[in-house]
């Protein structure tokens, strides 16, 4: 791309300097291009000016140095002739009809500026290789089983050292965890929450990471048997081991057991995701390989290395045949297990796709409605101004130098276009990597793209260029004389027909822009008015983790939530205290079968969800007992084991029975020797996912029987965040100083966060839908203005005549509502197809909602009057005999 | 040599690198950038300008042979002309001969103050 403006920009000079040393430039250049482009986008935006600015003057000087000389100036060297000239007369130009230009500047830094950051973003998701060796070798395992509704399940870990062994198309197969492990470390004292990810040995040499210092695990210390190893993050690294060499083989001490620091990971390594502070191998017991719970329980996410010189579909072939096999040699969890393989960056932006695939359509819209407001505008001061370009012709001016005149025009306010167009592109690029809810955690980064700013500037520019020649056309297409006595107005009608044409595209493309924000505006609404079961507000949470270094029995875990909650309840403002291991409408922890009692061996409910609660998360949150009763001091650590269900579950599963004392096992073929649950309750639906999504069945195992040391710990209270924050950690102080708070939040926010990616589409959406708003506005306003300026004279002819002021303003508008009907008609048909790519994303609205259509080409059609009215209005408001006297 | 006029800013400093080593483009402007510590950077297109007023004056020419075997063999180097390299001579001479005067002056510190 750059190499292509650096060969335009040459054409300006001599050819005997472009031909002698042109290869020359270019190379050189573009050289210092890639390595300024090592040191940042900054550097690289420089040196791409420099060397830009620094050729054209270059190429224009070269004439001089040349002008005693042999070969005579070529091509469009004329240019640079008399590019003095030319600037101080486009200078003159824009600052006669300062309007004109502002406004062809604003339209093209808004085109350029949202197209580069949304293509920037898109590239960095698509097309950027993944930061590690070799991607394009890299696969993403899951397993699916259709019984459970699993499509791309994790997978279990018995499995994927089977497929590990056994799959010769996979060089080597790695797994990791996809949820951060959280863990304790106490650093002069202070005690500091680190996350963690738990990874095979082989893990960073699948991904073909090169360590910032020590060496990778061994496949060896995948095993609990081998000495425990971590590798640390350059971050950890720098902040806590003082970013030492002598760090490597130092110990850590982590929940009790001593881990040697042999590694650190490079600087930018943020995978699986970021803020991981230490990669640690899972340590599994050898002698695990052969039970059954290593084939059934699924958390490994698994990645896969292929062999050199297989294809994707070759491995799939032979994966697939292994996982056939896996299937009759362990019918009792395998039978119906099946596996799928893709790309491992397909696999990463998953959900994102959509909604990236989507503003990729919206901002390829926009730049089209830049293009064509750029032409638009450029074709109406042509008309404006063959007038002027005849008298010059007149005058003797050569159609070269009027050409020359007209681009240099162009040119200085394309090139400011272009760079306010930059500095939009960088502030949309930097707030798009602000908005995590596209973002594929750690694996991309979002980076302005050079290459998508270059084409994009091209584009648009070129449009003013090209257009900026159309007046000379005109002018030499009508004869000298013709366009002389016609001051300018003969060639209009054409002219007037094109540009009424291209109003009522850029209207039409409007419309499929607001619709498509509109659509997600309804479903924003609709989205927040959805009840999730629970009522957010007064409600904050804490997650907490009691460090199992200091608490290492079960009764120490379970008599400091007692004493914790006891606590909290008898604060001054708080209503009820409880804990939960997960919020609601934060994702799901874990599933699993169930049978009930006196179930026939084939029938069987297949994946329920749990959650470990007690009785104040429900009092907290304001959720419903429907029956039964909650968790009480009844149900003791060791008495028989209750739970509580939602109203899906009851409505799903006992339909036609009383749900309340039976008893339930998480095996889909129960024995006497499974665990059994009694139901004691059942209580409202809490969403699970999102409000999008009707809430699954759930099971709500209590916390003293099935317990564990991280919780959410949730407190309804009338006090405010900070006051709350400040009691709960003076109450943790009283109890045990070196327990941390993990994190704060409100189920306020966490009911935002669930709907964060349609605020975000929505977010992008509305403000493209502003800028063709805008633009179509500008758009119509400059051609109605263009039109009553050119009738002028017949409008003050018509008022000295004693026409009726209102009468004319209709008489304009009539003319200009027939490219807005058009350009809202067709705009509705293509808006009502292009919709449908919203679907996924959509909420309670369907995407060819008639009220919404109605509703925004209302506004539309009202917006494209008002932008008319406002220029014919204006037209009679002048005095008619300086109207009269101002085009003779 | 057509003319004895002193050399520009530009021209002068890339006299003084070719009078080290015959370089190609991007070697010149690398140790102009690094001779100056990056405070004399200019762009590609300003530099082959400059190259090409010095060719034509025959201040520099193409050279022939590689320096270094195994460096780019499609690249042009330059070198100095004898007459260059007269005239980078006779040009720090005219800077020396200011500095000395400069410092008769009191205005630089050293030497001869």
């Amino acid at each position: 791309m750059i190499r292509l403006v650096l060969g335009v920009l040459l054409r300006l000079g001599p050819r005997r300097f472009r031909e002698n040393y042109g290869d020359e430039v270019v190379g050189v250049a573009e050289e210092r291009i890639r390595a300024a482009a090592e040191r940042g986008a900054g550097s690289a935006v420089k040196a791409i000016v420099k060397e830009v600015v620094g050729l054209g003057l270059a190429s224009i000087r070269a004439h001089r140095t040349l002008a005693n000389g042999s070969a005579p100036p070529g091509g469009l060297g004329i240019l640079a002739g008399n590019l003095g000239r030319d600037l101080r007369h486009a200078a003159r130009s824009v600052r006669r009809q300062p309007g004109h230009a502002v406004t062809t500047i604003v339209v093209l830094a808004l085109g350029i500026g949202a197209t580069t950051a949304i293509f920037s973003a898109a590239n960095s998701y698509f097309f950027r290789p993944l930061p590690f060796t070799d991607p394009d070798r890299l696969v993403s395992l899951w397993e699916t089983n259709p019984e459970f509704g699993w499509t791309d399940a994790e997978a279990a870990p018995a499995n994927l050292l089977d497929w590990r062994e056994r799959v010769s198309a996979f060089e080597d197969v790695a797994g990791y965890r996809t949820i951060g492990l959280r863990t304790t470390w106490i650093h002069e004292g202070e005690p500091i929450l680190l996350e963690a990810s738990q990874v095979t040995g082989n893990f960073f040499d699948v991904l073909g990471v090169r360590l910032a210092a020590g060496r990778a695990f061994t496949w060896e210390e995948t095993w609990g048997d081998a000495p425990p190893v971590v590798i640390v993050s350059h971050g950890f690294w720098t902040t806590h081991l003082g970013g030492r060499e002598e760090a490597i083989g130092s110990t850590l001490e982590l929940d009790g057991t001593a881990y040697r620091v042999v590694g650190v990971t490079p600087r930018d390594f943020a995978f699986p995701m970021g803020g991981i502070d230490y990669w640690v191998p899972y340590g599994w017991a050898r002698s695990s390989r052969i039970e059954t719970w290593f084939r059934r329980a699924h958390f490994v996410r698994p990645i896969a290395r292929l062999a050199p010189g297989t294809t994707l579909a070759g491995a799939d072939a032979e994966f697939q045949s292994v996982v056939t096999a896996l299937q009759t040699e362990y019918p009792e969890t395998n039978r119906v297990m099946g596996a799928g393989m893709g790309s491992m960056r397909s696999f990463l932006i998953g959900d994102a796709r959509t909604p990236m695939l989507l503003l990729q359509g919206a901002v390829g819209l926009l730049l089209l409605l830049a293009c064509v407001n750029v032409t638009n505008l450029t074709l109406l001061r042509a008309a404006s101004r063959s007038r002027e370009v005849s008298v010059r012709r007149a005058l003797g001016a050569g159609h070269g130098r009027i050409a020359g005149g007209l681009i240099t025009e162009s040119l200085v306010v394309a090139t400011a276009g272009g760079v306010l167009g930059l500095f939009l592109g960088i502030a949309g690029v930097r707030g798009i990597e602000g908005l995590a809810p596209l973002g594929i955690p750690g694996a991309t980064e979002v980076a302005l793209d050079l290459r998508v700013l270059a084409l994009t500037a091209t584009l648009t520019i070129s449009c003013g260029i090209v257009f900026g020649l159309v007046p000379s056309l005109w002018a030499r297409r009508l004869g000298l004389a013709d366009a002389l006595r016609s001051g300018g107005r003969s060639g209009s009608e054409t002219q007037g027909g094109w540009i009424r044409t291209l109003v009522g595209a850029e209207l039409a493309v409007a419309v499929v822009l607001v619709l498509a924000a509109g659509l997600m505006i309804r479903t924003s609404l609709e989205l927040r008015s959805v009840h999730p079961g629970f009522d957010p507000s007064d409600v904050v949470a804490y997650q907490v983790t009691l460090p199992s270094s200091r608490y290492e029995v079960r009764d120490d875990v379970l008599a400091t939530w007692d004493d914790l909650l006891e606590r909290l309840e008898a604060t001054p403002g708080v209503t009820s205290a409880g804990t939960v291991a997960l919020l609601p409408l934060s994702g799901t922890s874990w599933s699993s079968q169930f049978q009930a009692e006196g179930w026939p061996p084939d029938r069987a409910g297949l994946d329920i969800l749990h959650r470990r609660a007690d009785a104040g998360y429900f009092e907290a949150l304001d959720i419903p007992l429907v029956r039964g009763r909650l968790f009480g001091p009844a149900d003791s650590p060791n008495g028989p084991l209750v739970v509580v269900i939602n109203e899906t579950f009851a409505r799903d599963y006992f339909p036609h029975s009383d749900p309340i004392g039976q008893r339930i096992a998480y095996d889909r073929v129960a024995t006497e020797d499974s665990f059994w649950y009694e139901i004691v309750g059942i209580v409202g639906d809490q969403q699970q996912v999102s409000p999008g999504a009707p809430a699954r069945p759930e099971v709500f195992e209590y916390r003293n029987q099935d317990w564990g040391r991280t919780a959410w710990v949730v407190v309804e209270t009338g006090a405010d965040v900070g006051a709350t924050s400040i009691t709960m950690r003076a109450v943790l102080d009283e109890i045990d100083p070196l327990i941390p708070i993990e994190a704060t939040t409100t189920l306020r926010d966490v009911r935002s966060a669930s709907i964060a990616r349609e605020e975000m589409v929505l977010l992008l959406l509305s403000v493209f839908a502003a800028i063709a708003l805008l633009l179509a506005a500008v758009g119509i306003y400059g051609v109605t203005a263009e039109m009553t300026a050119r009738r002028r004279r017949e409008m003050g002819i018509r008022l000295a005549l004693g026409a009726d002021g209102g009468r004319l303003i209709r008489l304009v508008l009539r003319e200009g509502a027939v490219p807005i009907a058009a350009g809202l008609a067709i705009g509705a048909v293509v808006a009502l197809i292009a919709s449908r790519a919203l679907e996924g994303l959509l909420f309670g609205v369907s995407p060819q909602d008639p009220a919404t259509l109605i509703g925004v080409c209302a506004a539309l059609g009202v917006l494209a009057l008002a932008a008319a009215w406002i220029p014919a209005w204006r037209s009679t408001r002048v005095d008619p005999v300086a109207s009269l006297r101002a085009d003779t | 040599m057509a003319d004895r006029e002193p050399p520009t800013h530009l021209s002068f400093h890339i006299l003084l690198a070719l009078a080290a080593d015959d370089l190609h483009g991007y070697g010149i402007l690398k140790e102009i950038e690094a001779k100056s510590g990056g405070r004399i950077s200019p762009s590609t297109g300003a530099m082959y300008l400059a190259l090409q007023r010095m060719e034509a004056a025959g201040l520099v020419e193409p050279s022939p042979d590689r320096p270094r075997p195994g460096e780019d063999a499609r690249r042009k180097y330059y070198r100095l002309t004898p007459g260059g390299r007269a005239l980078a001579s006779a040009e720090a001479h005219r800077l020396a001969e200011l500095i000395s005067l400069a410092r008769e002056r009191d205005l630089l510190p050293g030497h001869g103050a």
